[in-house]
């Protein structure tokens, strides 16, 4: 594997690909995240929109994440503030789909929810790490209570159906005996001098001292069966009071083992910056937040209403639309700023008279394949057989992830987990099928690590992105070349229209980035409005 | 070769067969899914069926929402199989594009077709749905087409 520099090492792009195609995208975000390559949310504190024109007009296309945001900040500001929504509800993929509720997927195939009172599935988005700033800030301002939502869980499983005869393996002791056979392997190192070129003696001493407590080794620096591996990686028999009290230590996986599963890719998922705690969750569902957003606007946001037409002169911007629902007459409105948060793969659709370099970055950017499937269960069985409570199970079969959920523990009654969220071929695999199909599967594959799926499951809910009528895919898919060539020229107001939404951020796919954009769109938009003045 | 001998790269190159086997044969009794390593198998037909069919549908009707899936049935634009089988290379619109170079498949979460079986997809798709045109396009005329350009960024 040589380079064209002559080097012999994969190089970092090499290696992406190879966690990618090897272990998924899921992996490979992952990787790209401990590599520095995902982004922090630029959020500063809420937006200074000081001298508003007076009567000056902003309309604002998308009542999502990145139209709300903008249309409460410029509204507060001063501005007169209209926002126009195609589809009957306020938040775009913030969007939870609870028991009553029905969707219908491009193609025309309806599901109706059938999950009890209070459960609820997040199609979109799911987690709020704690310094996107911006999501905290709204939730907090609009009263959205939140509650933590548990990203890694030591008791959830990593599972490889070619590793341990397919047998799910508890997170807890992957990690402890990855770390504890790395520890032994770097004490013998150091005790045989090979590390004397690179640490100094002083330091070789401290370094042993910090393997043994960090991989749990014993005096003799061996990862071994014993009290301190089994208080990382779990007892055979656990600690206890009285006569039946004393553990019985457990036995550690051999490192060969662990390495040939494969399973050690799982071991970083709460590592990354994205996935560090504290993450939240709303009480409710993700969705809490986008209806908040929704009352407060209240009659500013016209729903069920569909741009056909967006067009720009010098004095403003006139937007045409028709009922998303009926496809009835068409109406005007006109404003002298547009704000358009629109997907890409829609907006690249509608006639709207911007230069071509803008054009061209409306076109330029795929959005990705992405399928959420919620599963209703007549117990809550992963909490009451295997004792896993909130957090993630990764697996190498398509379904990819279980979400377990992060509320109601030990309710009794019914319970829905997140049955797979995929993305990259598979996923687009599975859009190809009807809802009954996918979720089908992914009780198939899902039986593989909990048996109790067979007798257990109850309904299902499947939501495939490229399906969904009102964004036509999950989000934007940049690649390091596209972001190069048209980001800027997607960010930049072109006459009277500013576009933002994730697609015009670093933050892919995450809500900080729809909000962070719009933050920063307005902040510029209202900089032109403030230097022409009062519209006549 | 150089410096340190063929021994990493070799390391390197194991591993990786290592990992790709086992991702190959994960699910290889299923015909619903296909791995990375299997993508490159797929004829036209089952190209359409696993990819095209999630968003231009199974019967190629296409689709309307706040933006439209074009149908490709008894679509007169497929006269050209150059314009479909540019589409399909480059994407457009939303759509992924099936073309890319490798650098960048797995960056966008994508997947790749070889011009074979892009000539393959096209000509399924330009011989079914009401489509009655010949299924002679060849890889070495997809070949001949603009792909997607290779990364600007170089090695790293």
């Amino acid at each position: 594997m040589e380079n064209a520099d002559g080097s012999n090492s994969l190089t970092r792009r090499q290696l992406l690909q190879v966690i990618g195609s090897a272990a998924g995208a899921g992996a490979m975000y992952q990787a790209m995240s401990s590599l520095g390559l995902a982004a922090e949310s630029p959020y500063r504190g809420p937006v200074d929109l000081q001298g508003a024109p007076k009567g000056a007009t902003v309309l604002i296309l998308g009542a999502g994440m990145a139209g709300m945001t903008a249309a409460y900040e410029l509204r507060n500001a001063g501005y007169s503030v209209q926002v126009l929504e195609y589809n009957g509800r306020a938040g775009g993929r913030n969007w939870t789909i609870r028991g009553g509720d029905r969707y219908t997927e491009l193609g025309g195939l309806s599901q109706q929810c059938e999950f009890d009172k209070d459960l609820y599935i997040n199609p979109g988005p799911w987690r709020i790490p704690y310094h996107h700033f911006g999501m905290m800030h709204y939730a907090k301002v609009l009263g959205v209570p939140l509650e933590p939502f548990c990203q890694v869980n030591y008791n959830a499983y990593l599972h490889s159906a070619q590793a341990f005869g397919g047998k799910p393996q508890r997170y807890r002791e992957v990690k402890a005996d990855y770390q504890g056979h790395v520890a032994e392997l770097l004490a013998k190192c150091t005790r045989q001098n090979s590390l004397d070129s690179a640490v100094s003696k002083e330091d070789q001493e401290k370094l042993l001292v910090s393997l043994r407590e960090w991989g749990a080794l014993d005096k003799h620096y061996a990862y071994v069966a014993s009290e301190a591996a089994s208080d990382r990686r779990g007892y055979q028999k656990n600690p206890g009071g009285g006569l039946s009290a004393r553990p019985i230590p457990s036995k550690p996986v051999a490192l060969s083992d662990i390495l040939k599963s494969g399973l050690w890719q799982g071991i970083p998922s709460g590592d990354t910056f994205d996935m560090q705690t504290a993450l939240f969750q709303p009480v409710g569902g993700m969705g809490r937040i986008g209806e908040a957003f929704g009352r407060e606007l209240g009659s500013q946001i016209r729903y069920n209403s569909k741009v056909i037409d967006i067009h720009q002169d010098d004095h403003g911007v006139a937007v045409r639309f028709v009922d998303s629902r009926t496809g009835g007459s068409e109406q005007t409105l006109r404003a002298d700023w547009c704000l358009c948060t629109l997907p890409l793969p829609v907006l690249a659709q509608i006639p709207m008279n911007v230069g071509e370099a803008l054009s061209a970055a409306i076109a330029a950017v795929p959005y990705a394949a992405a399928i959420k499937v919620g599963l209703q269960f007549k117990r809550r069985f992963w909490e009451e057989d295997e004792q896993i409570y909130g957090g993630i199970t990764y697996t190498d079969l398509p379904i990819t992830n279980i979400g377990y959920p992060n509320y109601g523990f030990q309710s009794g009654g019914k319970g829905v987990l997140l049955g797979a969220y995929i993305w990259g071929l598979n996923a687009m695999e599975f859009t190809a099928m009807t809802p009954q199909e996918r979720v089908q599967k992914v009780l198939e594959y899902g039986s593989q690590i909990h048996p109790q799926y067979h007798k257990e499951f109850d309904n299902g809910v499947a939501v495939a992105w490229h399906r969904v009528p009102f964004t036509l895919g999950c989000f934007g898919m940049w690649s390091t070349d596209s972001r190069a060539k048209h980001y800027d020229d997607l960010c930049r107001i072109d006459g009277r229209i500013a576009l933002a939404g994730e697609h015009a951020s670093f933050l892919g796919g995450w809500q900080e980035g729809a909000v962070t954009s719009a933050l920063d769109a307005i902040a510029r938009l209202h900089e032109r409005a403030v230097s022409q003045g009062k519209k006549v | 070769m150089t410096r340190l001998t063929g021994t990493d790269a070799m390391r390197n190159l194991v591993m990786l067969l290592l990992i790709a086997a086992a991702a190959a044969g994960a699910y290889a009794d299923d015909a619903s899914f296909t791995s990375h390593a299997g993508v490159g198998s797929m004829t036209g037909a089952e190209i359409y069926d696993h990819i095209c069919a999630g968003c231009h549908m199974p019967d190629a009707q296409g689709a309307v929402g706040a933006g439209a899936y074009p149908k490709l049935a008894a679509n007169q634009k497929l006269v050209s199989w150059q314009y479909v089988a540019l589409t399909v290379l480059n994407g457009r619109n939303g759509m992924p594009p099936f073309g890319l170079p490798a650098d960048q498949v797995m960056e966008t979460r994508a997947a790749f077709l070889s011009d074979a079986q892009i000539a393959d997809v096209v000509n399924y798709v330009r011989t079914h749905f009401d489509n009655k045109y010949q299924a002679d396009v060849t890889a070495k005329q997809v070949a001949a087409l603009p792909h997607p350009p290779t990364s600007m960024m170089g090695p790293q």
